[in-house]
């Protein structure tokens, strides 16, 4: 009964559309940050993007695009770095997540009051998604997915051996910052739903749990999907039914999940 | 088929041009020079930090040359990465990452390559076809390194490069590995240059070696470049050992190998 109440709220609708297209953009996106141990990206970007929307208050503009652009940018000054500098991006990522942050927080301080923008960024408010914003997580997470499907085989060998990518004729550096735009849009959007703070768990525990529980490389892929659409859609049930947070039960229930699988995962001969 | 440029000399697979290469300031590879023709196996030994990985990752294109130029088949590398197969030391990735011996396979498999030729190419380095489903992971050493030279092999490569074959894998594993390796030369004239520690090997299955620590110190054939005042200066005094193992019986050959490996 309550089922059929939850979705006649039109808010409640957009928050499953919206749920529904970022679980499956970040737990694919989740496999490359899972193989490549860049599991620090997604909270490294996440957090980077305050600097973008504390831009995009004072300015007056719009926060969700400025931060699109900004966490491209930092994507991109990344990948520079890596190339030019040779240091492991776990190091460069933990400079742009430090050093952007603490942009954001010096540029808020311009700002008197309190930020309603500021907080649902921080905590994620997916309850709150409009249309625009279901525009923006469609438009990018249509355009994200089909490249990455198009590029899968080139992505995953790279992602997997570097070199044996290259001499097969993988274009491994143009591929590579493709690939940190898109976890870098990807990143953005799902702060929308589940927070900066929370966001990096929808690109790690799916990746993780269903890695644990497969053995082909496609059932990795369509399980990591399948277990966050169901994070993401039992998450949302729950905290409607219970009145609860919602970015952090949905965390919560991929975390049960994680933990199930780990339970599960066939003992090593 | 892959566009092929009109450059190509199909008798010499590998030149090497007075090859240099540095990290920064430090200079690895010095002014290294050789020529591998078609169809013939060649060995890079040295000892650990000579600059043999860092030469072969030259050739593949890998890192840049400070000086110098290298051609395959006449061609610069980027014209001729369709014509090459690669085989690691290792995998650079975590064992159990859940991928098939199929899946894997099929990464390096390019447009031209039917998907059949994964089949063929396991059973071409003795490996059972239904082996194709099992996880990588799960294989034996000596199985991954067949599976890794399977996937080398796929794309019919001219030039096959192989960093340390025989490490990681047991006796009985490197006697079918030099069996796969003289099949190769043979049936297919493969041209190979691999990297090894295995003096004694060597001796017997590559029709060229070149020796490297920093420059090179030799090059030709084993029986004349492989004499104990070279292996002295390449490996150093302690290689001595080399001269009397030379001729022990083959079990024991490979036993004191792996010692003066791990020392």
């Amino acid at each position: 009964m309550e089922l059929f109440e939850m979705f006649s709220y039109p808010f409640m609708q957009r928050a499953f559309l919206a749920g529904l297209m970022l679980a499956a953009l970040l737990s694919f996106l989740g496999i490359f940050v899972t193989v490549r141990k860049m599991s620090f990206f997604g909270d490294g970007i996440a957090h980077s993007t305050l600097a973008g929307l504390a831009i995009a208050l004072l300015a007056g503009i719009s926060p969700l695009p400025t931060a699109l652009i900004w966490a491209a940018l930092v994507a991109l000054l990344i990948w520079w770095l890596e190339q030019r500098t040779h240091l492991p991006s776990d190091t460069l990522i933990g400079i742009f997540f430090t050093s952007s942050m603490s942009l954001g927080v010096i540029l808020m301080s311009f700002k008197a009051g309190y930020q309603p923008e500021l907080v649902s960024f921080l905590f994620g408010s997916i309850l709150a998604i409009r249309t625009p914003d279901l525009i923006y997580i469609y438009t990018v997470g249509v355009v994200i997915l089909i490249w990455l499907a198009s590029n899968l085989k080139r992505l995953i060998y790279l992602s997997l051996s570097r070199d044996q990518a290259a001499v097969s004729g993988v274009a491994v550096s143009r591929k590579t910052l493709l690939l940190y735009i898109g976890l870098a849009l990807a990143t953005v959007l799902g702060v929308k739903m589940l927070g900066i703070i929370l966001v990096s768990a929808l690109l790690i525990l799916p990746a993780a749990a269903s890695r644990l529980i497969t053995k082909t490389f496609r059932g990795h892929i369509i399980a990591s999907v399948i277990l966050a659409e169901i994070m993401v859609a039992v998450g949302l049930i729950v905290s409607f039914i219970y009145d609860l947070p919602s970015g952090a039960t949905v965390v919560l229930i991929g975390a049960v999940m994680f933990s199930l699988a780990a339970i599960l995962k066939p003992l090593r001969a | 088929m892959p566009k092929q440029s009109p450059k190509i000399n199909r008798q010499t697979a590998l030149v090497s041009q007075n090859c240099s290469i540095s990290y920064g300031e430090k200079v690895v590879v010095e002014n290294v020079s050789f020529e591998i023709p078609r169809g013939s196996v060649a060995a890079l030994i040295g000892p650990n930090g000579s600059g043999k990985t860092t030469l072969i990752k030259a050739i593949l294109g890998l890192i840049p040359m400070t000086a110098g130029r290298i051609l395959i088949f006449g061609a610069p590398i980027d014209e001729m990465r369709d014509r090459i197969g690669y085989v690691p030391q290792r995998l650079e990735f975590d064992p159990d990452f859940p991928i098939t011996v199929a899946e894997y396979m099929d990464l390096a498999r390019h447009k031209h390559c039917p998907k059949s030729r994964i089949a063929e190419m396991l059973d071409e380095v003795g490996l059972p076809t239904d082996i194709v489903g099992r996880q990588l992971g799960k294989l034996s050493g000596g199985q991954l390194q067949r599976v890794l030279i399977a996937q080398a092999l796929l794309n019919e490569p001219w030039l096959l490069i192989l960093d340390e074959p025989a490490s990681g894998i047991d006796v009985v594993g490197e006697e079918a590995f030099f069996k796969i390796i003289q099949h190769l030369k043979v049936e297919h004239r493969t041209t190979i240059l691999m990297v090894s520690h295995e003096l004694a090997v060597v001796s017997k299955l590559v029709d060229n070696v070149i020796c490297l620590n920093r420059q090179m110190l030799c090059f030709g054939a084993p029986e004349a470049a492989l004499t104990e005042e070279t292996i002295t200066r390449v490996f150093g005094e302690h290689s001595r050992v080399y001269s009397h193992t030379k001729h022990k019986n083959k079990h024991t050959k490979n036993s004191d190998d792996h010692k003066s490996k791990h020392n």
